[in-house]
């Protein structure tokens, strides 16, 4: 009996590490593409025989991935803040005060969910043209700073909130203000830290609408950054692409094993999004 | 409404003369809504208007003007053989990726679920993909679908292939290929929420389960799965709606090629785009919502009674 469940285990650790080389293998073998010298042959072995820096030093030196760098930064930095504080401010009276409207505008909020953003793109190029909003920061933060998938996911969050704390605040004279930042926020943090992980992760690998609205390349995301490397995508690149797809990835790595309890603890509240 | 005071306007009675209180108990909800309506109008309710009008407009964005067509940008889609290949391709898309979606999931959560040291590392790892920029998704398996790639020798070494071949550049297998990126980014997160779900399934089911003799298969089969079938619901509907706006893995792979194999509606629309042919690209945007709003609704209508729970 005891054999049989050893026998178990050692077959589960063995399919378990088996899926790890399909969701992990990529980034290894990229990962060690980036590593190579400029004078290894792609394709000769996944190893590196002479690990080298150069590839990811050259992403910065030679091809602007310091200036990417820097703008997909701002614009995340932007972005997440303002998404939570928007969405949150908004979502507030959506789940806890009776008036005129909340019908209305709840249904046109989660209504603008399903649609799809290549349905809108154009107009929402034109527009931002307008604006004056072409290749700059905040035109490529504008999609963030509030979103129907945030409301909503902050309105559910408030939903599951007792409600007495509130009541009693307001008791104590507190205004509707006070008492959304001072006794409603706190209670809803985890759910905070989830929609600033959507919108982070988001926001730093978006990539259609930076495509759409940055033409000079001093604007580019790391994202674009990288689209733009590929189209280039033979041998003689292909360690460079290797190196800056590794670089791009690594603070939402950072960010992902920081947080991870909030990604992987089974909640999902994110589950609209699609 | 203004009439029936209730704790919280009374405390103010004693701050506030009477009538402002009413004001104050209009405004106040708009004051929280109003920078989220503003940003959403302007970006998002707008835009989706003016592109339901465009679709019936011939539309020059260099213009900024165009006459009204009536339905002549559907009919020309319509009649566009090539609209008609993004579309099934679209369709053959949802099909490939939804059972893998369903089931390799479903499997992870299983395997995740288990009580045995270190599956928190694993479920860890298995999510990575889920948290990787999509561009470098895209780039880093089209690097292992290259020629002399990885995927290429690993199918020469099992005998599929019999020299090297590239799978994205090969009509009969580029749309495939380009599917399993989109599994592979997605396996992570349908696996936490049929871990949600398994999560919720009692343990004492199982143990009685064990006590008649069943075994793990079984028990996977008879239990298991029927008891997951919300979360599969769940799952199957993200799927179609994150399908059908599935853009970088083609775009940077494939390009929508070869021949158009790999053109989904949402490829379509972007090369229309790009053409400044965006009369034609609201018009088939307007397709691609028509396919996103029948999966809303089916998914509106299964979370309904949970959302309706929350409420009292």
């Amino acid at each position: 009996m005891k054999s049989e469940t050893l026998r178990k285990k050692i077959l589960l650790y063995l399919v378990m590490v088996l899926i790890t080389v399909i969701t992990v293998g990529p980034f290894l073998i990229t990962l060690f593409m980036g590593l190579k010298s400029p004078g290894e042959g792609i394709y000769d072995g996944i190893l590196p025989q002479d690990p080298t820096m150069v590839n990811f030093t050259d992403a910065f030196e030679k091809a602007h991935f310091g200036t990417y760098f820097i703008n997909t930064f701002l614009v995340t930095v932007l972005a997440v803040p303002l998404n939570l504080l928007f969405c949150s401010l908004a979502a507030y009276p959506l789940a806890r005060m009776n008036f005129k409207g909340r019908g209305i505008a709840l249904a046109l909020i989660i209504s603008t969910m399903m649609v799809p953003f290549q349905l809108y793109m154009a107009p929402l190029f034109q527009i931002a043209g307008e604006l004056g909003l072409r290749n700059t920061h905040l035109g490529l933060v504008i999609l963030q700073v509030a979103t129907a998938f945030g409301i909503f996911l902050m309105r559910q969050a408030f939903l599951r909130v007792p409600k007495e704390l509130e009541e009693s605040a307001h008791l104590d004279g507190a205004n509707k203000f006070q008492v959304w930042l001072l006794v409603a926020l706190p209670l809803v943090k985890p759910t905070l830290i989830t929609l600033a992980i959507y919108t982070f992760t988001f926001t730093w690998g978006d990539y259609l609408w930076p495509l759409l609205n940055t033409t000079e390349s001093s604007m580019y995301t790391l994202s674009i950054g990288l689209a733009q490397l590929s189209q280039n995508f033979d041998g003689s690149n292909m360690k460079l692409i290797s190196a800056a797809s590794i670089l791009t990835t690594i603070p939402t790595l950072i960010i992902f094993i920081w947080l991870q309890k909030y990604f992987v603890s089974g909640q999902t509240d994110g589950a609209v999004k699609g | 409404m203004e009439n029936q005071p209730n704790i919280e306007t009374q405390v103010k009675v004693t701050a506030a003369p009477k009538k402002k209180i009413g004001l104050m108990k209009i405004f106040t909800p708009w004051l929280f809504l109003l920078p989220a309506i503003v940003i959403l109008t302007v970006f998002l309710v707008i835009p989706i208007l003016e592109a339901f009008q465009w679709s019936l407009l011939d539309y020059k964005i260099i213009a900024g003007t165009g006459e009204f067509v009536g339905l002549e940008n559907f009919k020309e889609i319509f009649s566009d053989d090539k609209f008609w290949q993004a579309f099934w391709n679209t369709i053959l898309f949802l099909v490939i990726v939804l059972p893998l979606n369903i089931f390799l999931p479903m499997i992870l959560a299983v395997l995740v679920n288990q009580a045995v040291k270190g599956v928190g590392v694993f479920r860890v790892l298995y999510y990575l993909p889920v948290v990787t920029p999509m561009v470098v998704a895209a780039l880093m398996w089209k690097m292992l679908y290259s020629q002399s790639g990885v995927i290429s020798e690993f199918l020469m070494w099992i005998g599929v292939f019999d020299k090297q071949s590239n799978l994205l550049v090969q009509s009969s297998t580029a749309l495939t290929a380009v599917a399993m990126i989109t599994v592979w980014k997605g396996l992570g997160y349908y696996m936490i929420m049929y871990l949600a779900g398994l999560q919720s399934i009692p343990k004492d089911v199982y143990e009685s389960a064990s006590i008649d003799g069943a075994s793990s298969l079984q028990k996977f089969w008879k239990i298991t799965v029927p008891m997951l079938i919300p979360s599969i619901t769940l799952v199957s509907v993200l799927t179609i709606i994150g399908g059908l706006k599935v853009f970088e893995e083609i775009a940077l792979t494939t390009g929508g090629g070869p021949a158009g194999a790999t053109t989904t509606l949402v490829m379509y629309i972007y090369d229309k785009f790009n053409n400044l042919d965006v009369s034609i690209a609201s018009a088939a945007g307007m397709v691609l919502l028509i396919l996103a709003i029948g999966a809303s609704l089916l998914q509106m209508k299964l979370t309904k009674q949970r959302e309706d729970d929350l409420r009292t």
